[in-house]
């Protein structure tokens, strides 16, 4: 699927149980880290402020959300993750408000050097984001597609975890 | 791609494209995208023109519309489009909400 998206790598929600076989292009995604993480490369998400700790490498922020809170508990490096799926169910003004504060998020994690991510938020085939549909989002809030995809492969090989790992046979 | 067990058929999630085009980008812009479908010879796959100079914001409104859509392939040509879809083996790719 990743081949189909030209994408280079894909996050999915995965928690012990999962029946995925190693691959290259998948990262799991989890709320802590599983023995199942010695066999995949992984990153610890998480989607609430108070939660957030030293392991976390990735929060999930509802974009509308106040940024003084997440200012207050982010730390250098941290992941900092929107969901596009939210904004297909948004009215007309909050999808274009959306659009407008996908930029704010970037400039806020420039400014407090965390890494913007950007993200399907997929439940199901469908719902998942070509790699030009990405840019072209980016394109539109004025974030240029060239930069944002090299940050975010300096960051994820920053990340210790995600590195593929040839796992324990 | 769409999901053909959804409750849309192709030219209602098309007038839902352009419905969120218009709403974000405006009638004028939209109107000057010539947002068209074709007929799709595959069952999940609907093919859908634009101008150029609109892609990212037809991609955009495409991203942000309900029902959810995947693009698959861009083309320039409608027989290219066509080539590289038919070959993409879409029928395999299962969908595994769990």
């Amino acid at each position: 699927m990743s081949k189909l998206l030209d994408l280079d790598m894909i996050g999915v929600n995965s928690d012990s149980s999962t029946s995925m076989k190693p691959q290259e292009d998948v990262i799991l995604r989890m709320d802590k880290k599983y023995p199942i993480a010695d066999f995949f490369p992984y990153l610890i998400v998480s989607d609430n402020i108070r939660s957030l700790d030293g392991k976390t490498d990735l929060l999930l922020i509802d974009i509308f959300q106040r940024k003084d809170a997440i200012k207050r508990k982010v730390k250098r490096g941290l992941g900092i993750e929107i969901s596009i799926a939210s904004a297909r169910k948004l009215e007309a003004a909050m999808a274009g408000r959306w659009l407008k504060e996908v930029k704010s998020i970037n400039e806020f994690c420039q400014s407090n050097n965390c890494q913007f991510i950007l993200s399907s938020g997929a439940t199901s085939v469908n719902e998942m984001i070509s790699a030009r549909s990405f840019e072209s989002i980016l394109n539109v809030v004025g974030i240029s597609p060239r930069v944002y995809w090299k940050e975010i492969s300096e960051w994820l090989s920053a990340k210790t975890k995600a590195r593929w790992y040839h796992a324990k046979s | 791609m769409y999901d053909e067990n959804g409750l849309y058929r192709p030219f209602q999630i098309h007038e839902k494209i352009v419905l969120r085009f218009k709403e974000l980008f405006g009638i004028f812009q939209s109107e000057l995208a010539m947002l068209k479908l074709y007929d799709s010879e595959f069952g999940n796959i609907m093919i859908v023109a634009c101008k150029l100079k609109y892609l990212d914001y037809f991609l955009v409104s495409l991203t942000l519309t309900q029902p959810a859509l995947t693009v698959v392939s861009l083309s320039g040509t409608l027989k290219k489009l066509r080539k590289n879809v038919s070959r993409l083996g879409l029928r395999n790719i299962k969908n595994n909400p769990s």
